[in-house]
């Protein structure tokens, strides 16, 4: 400041004044320079991450995978922010087989967005790829948790599916089952989407939840081959033998498993000696038969031994037979008793038969459902 | 109300001035990072295109170092290389004051270099900048010298947070690196321009980081040895850089004065055939860096770039381009800690992180060894990962790499680029506290017997038998060689060199002292000397100001220093 007088001081201080508004001035001047050159190259960055995209996604279309993922990096360095290239890039670096390289690209994509479905997908599926369900279960809850819009509600029930599949795959049947309830208990009016969860139930080892959805599969689709499959199948293994009959009569006939459930279900039905509503002279039939046919088996099994290598439990039950046949011939061989002991007798024998002398018929196999039905166990 | 005294009055209106000259500078500064660094995205853009051919990433970079030859050599001859040491040199040597064309000229000349695919940083160019405006402005605010010294690393501080997006670090640099002492009054403005860059630069650029980086995990404490490893390893390939980078320069330096307009072409030269191989080391190279941190790359690749990038960076510098050292060093060491990383992830017995954390530490490591700034080197890294985690392998690996470089680089590369340029920085060692007496009390001016440069030695020697004293000067006071021994005058005599020109045989270096050195320094040199200490001046090395002699001691004449009674 001058040494004296309040004029030259006042001349400085208005100076002072007039220098810091020009700086300021410049400064907002600059501030408007500098944002719109760095808008126009954001625009430039973001066309030439556009076109990068696009070449990393013909490469990758026509097999260049290498190729693709240079394009793919060239794009997330000129656009960080589009989630897109990002997720591309780690695909294709999955498909290249560097799942670390992957890995780490959607770690750090999902640093920013931790609930972008989309991410937690692709590190759920690169989880799945490694068999290591615990990360897998994580990032696909998180994929699941993730707000997805109203009409995307189809996508996201694929992913439930994805990660219920991938849980079979890795024998997580109780996991498995528990994502299926939480997916059964809002599913749409849609035969294919139940189809497909009815199988994955059945295939989970719940057969009463599979039939339960093959059902409603039937009652949206009432010829559906699959589904009557599928419902006859799952009321087979529920031992629900006339409606697995029901389902089975009318389901198509060409695939292996279904004619011979279909067949294994009639013989059931047909060499039942306890089943309702049979008159006596049936219910001897029927014990008389599939007694006659366990005796020609275990004949025909002793007869392809060597001689002399029959066990006692063989000898005993030819024992057991011999006393039974004299006791057929009585007038008590209708008691429930005796029939009952009857089924017992033969579930032995076709146990011993089917254990030691080759694979089971479709009765053989038939019989045994028969016994066990009835509460007959092989001792 | 009493009216406070008039030099109170004073000191307040300059300090609420300054205050605000700091947001100001700070803003300016961090919009002409933000400026500088679009201005080398688009620069680079226009020359290459999107995929350039191997014949346009061969001819872009000579091409364009012809015109910046020529900027350099005829319209802007003090912005060469990083802006670092001469930010350093100007705060220290000339109060501050940095001409009006230096930010301009860097601008412009960093712009061209770095756009055109020479390997080198832009982070020292801002620096430059930022500083360059600050001295500029408080010039023209017509401040005191000391506050316009005061404002250059308050401008540098703000330019660096904008173009590295670490306004700690950048805090950090500042007082580490351009003032030199951490203890410094000026925390404060640097921080309150620093946190006013950084939010002009992220309300442009947006919140984006720099790095993408991944969460960094110790997974066993056997680690830190890999950690260590990668430290020693850091701290050689820092000294071959550091080593490389003077050797070269010191070579370019050497050839006749009128190819300088072309050093920079001859190194454009080279830059494009190295282009050609691997694009992948032109420029910033952060995109690469990115890479590295987050696996992309293969331990080959990371390997060859490590080499490339050093070299490349070594040919741009030394031949005279415009642009710093501070990005290319984070490449290497990003490169390099990669490479360890992947050799220790495949044959290490125990769990280790994943390579991109031996990738982060890399890059601190060779920062600390090659910019000689270790803390700003570890909370730059620490800025970048907000992860305190890493700082323990990262403190062990910088120390290891700053104390290994140190020990063979005893002068850092900043200040040995500036020796280079015959500017002798005053190290914190050396440096006079105000009250102490100095070599400028001691020394003197006159009747100063020079022997002439090319006087043979055996002339040189006669004239000495008739000019007793223990040591001679050798030169003129504008440029003075160095000094010689009556003794090494015999020596030389007697080992046939009788008619050899003098200058021929001085060393590169000569003991010397500056006229802010303190008694003590003076005393050590002069001991060493040969019995005639010169005294030159800071600024220019050659340039004498005074001798000191064992007389000068005995004939001090005590005088009373400024404000002493």
């Amino acid at each position: 400041l001058p040494p004296n007088g309040t004029v030259e001081r006042a001349a400085l201080i208005h100076r002072e004044i007039l220098q810091l508004a020009v700086l300021i001035l410049v400064a907002i001047g600059a501030f408007l320079l500098t944002r719109a050159v760095a808008a126009s190259n954001r625009d430039t960055n973001a066309r030439d991450a556009a076109e990068w995209y696009r070449r990393g996604q013909q490469a990758m279309a026509t097999g260049h995978v290498n190729d693709a993922i240079d394009s793919l990096r060239r794009a997330t360095t000129k656009d960080g922010s589009d989630t897109r290239y990002m997720l591309a890039l780690a695909r294709a670096l999955a498909v290249e087989g560097d799942a670390d390289g992957a890995r780490s690209v959607l770690v750090t994509l999902r640093e920013s967005a931790p609930e972008d479905a989309a991410v937690n997908l692709q590190l759920a599926q690169l989880a799945a790829a490694q068999a290591d369900v615990t990360e897998a279960l994580r990032f696909y809850h998180n994929a699941l948790d993730a707000r997805w819009p109203v009409q995307e509600a189809g996508a996201r029930r694929e992913v439930h599916l994805e990660l219920i599949r991938f849980l079979l795959t890795q024998e997580q049947a109780g996991r498995a089952l528990s994502e299926l309830l939480a997916l059964s208990a809002d599913l749409p009016d849609d035969a294919p989407l139940r189809l497909e969860v009815a199988q994955l139930f059945a295939k989970a080892g719940d057969n009463r939840h599979a039939l339960e959805q093959f059902q409603e599969v039937l009652g949206l689709a009432p010829e559906n081959g699959d589904a009557l499959a599928g419902a006859g199948q799952a009321a087979f293994q529920l031992g629900e033998y006339p409606l697995a009959h029901t389902y089975l009569r009318r389901a198509p006939t060409e695939k292996d498993d279904v004619k011979n459930t279909r067949e294994i279900v009639d013989l059931l039905l047909t060499h039942d000696p306890l089943a309702a509503r049979l008159g006596s002279a049936e219910r001897r039939r029927r014990l008389e038969g599939d007694f006659s046919y366990a005796q020609q088996r275990l004949s025909a099994c002793l007869e392809q031994r060597p001689a002399g290598s029959s066990s006692d439990v063989v000898s005993g039950l030819q024992s057991e037979a011999r006393t039974f046949e004299d006791q057929l011939k009585s007038p008590s061989a209708l008691e429930q008793d005796t029939v009952e002991a009857g089924i017992d007798l033969i579930t032995r024998i076709e146990h011993v038969v089917v254990q030691q002398c080759g694979p089971p018929t479709a009765l053989d196999r038939a019989l045994g459902l028969i016994g066990r039905q009835h509460g007959a166990e092989p001792r | 109300v009493s009216t406070p005294p008039r030099a109170q009055q004073l000191r307040l209106r300059e300090n609420q001035l300054f205050l605000i000259l700091t947001i100001v500078i700070g803003v300016l500064a961090g919009l002409a990072a933000v400026l500088f660094t679009v201005a080398i995205e688009q620069t680079s853009h226009r020359l290459f295109g999107l995929d350039p051919s191997r014949l346009r990433l061969f001819a872009v970079p000579p091409l364009v170092s012809v015109l910046t030859g020529l900027l350099l050599a005829k319209v802007f001859p003090d912005v060469r290389g990083s802006g670092v040491p001469q930010t350093e040199a100007a705060y220290h040597l000339a109060r501050g004051a940095i001409p009006a064309h230096v930010p301009i000229g860097k601008f412009i000349t960093g712009v061209l270099c770095i756009g055109s695919g020479h390997s080198m940083g832009r982070e020292g160019p801002s620096v430059q900048i930022g500083a360059g405006l600050a001295s500029l402005i408080g010039r023209w605010l017509r401040l005191s010298p000391q506050r316009v010294r005061d404002l250059v690393p308050v401008g540098a501080a703000g330019a660096l947070a904008a173009a590295f997006n670490t306004p700690v670090a950048a805090v950090l640099f500042a007082l580490e690196e351009i003032i030199g002492d951490m203890n410094a009054a000026l925390l404060g403005s640097t921080v309150v321009a620093s946190v006013a860059a950084v939010i002009v630069e992220r309300s442009i650029l947006g919140n984006e980081p720099l790095f993408h980086v991944p969460t960094y995990r110790l997974m066993h404490p056997a680690e830190l040895a890999a950690y260590a490893a990668l430290g020693v390893l850091g701290g050689v390939v820092s000294l071959v850089f550091c080593k490389g980078l003077l050797a070269l320069r010191g070579l370019f330096s050497r050839l006749p004065h009128r190819t300088k307009v072309f050093q920079p072409a001859i190194g454009g030269l080279v830059i494009g055939g190295m282009l050609v191989y691997s694009p992948a080391i032109m420029g910033v190279g952060y995109e690469y860096v990115d890479q590295a941190l987050n696996g992309g790359m293969l331990l080959k690749t990371m390997a060859i770039l490590c080499v490339l990038k050093l070299a490349a960076t070594v040919m741009s510098y030394a031949s005279g381009n415009a642009g710093g050292i501070f990005a290319p060093s984070l490449y290497i060491g990003a490169m390099a800690g990669g490479a360890v990383g992947m050799v220790v992830h495949r044959i290490a017995p125990f769990p280790t992180g994943e390579p991109g954390a031996y990738a982060l530490v890399g890059m601190g490591t060779l920062f600390a060894g090659i910019i000689r700034a270790p803390m700003t080197s570890v909370f730059m890294i620490f800025e970048i990962t907000q992860d305190y985690q890493i700082l323990v392998p990262l403190m062990v690996a910088n120390m290891l790499s700053f104390a290994i470089s140190r020990r063979y680089q005893p002068v850092p590369v900043y200040h040995a680029l500036l020796h280079q340029d015959g500017v002798h920085l005053p190290s914190p060692v050396t440096q006079a506290p105000m009250s102490v007496r100095t070599a400028r009390h001691l020394m003197w001016t006159d009747n100063v017997p020079f022997i002439s440069p090319d006087l043979s030695v055996e002339h040189a020697r006669q004239w000495a038998r008739e000019h007793d004293a223990p040591a001679y000067l050798v030169g003129t006071r504008d440029r003075l060689e160095g000094s010689v021994t009556r003794r090494q005058l015999e020596q030389w005599y007697e080992s046939g060199k009788a008619a050899d020109p003098i200058v021929a045989l001085l060393g590169d270096s000569f003991v010397h002292v500056h006229p802010d050195h303190p008694i003590d320094v003076v005393l050590e040199r002069l001991s060493r000397s040969g019995g005639m200490l010169p005294v030159v001046s800071r600024t220019e090395a050659h340039r004498l100001e005074g001798v000191i002699t064992p007389d000068s001691l005995l004939t001090f004449e005590h005088r009373p220093l400024a404000g002493e009674i």
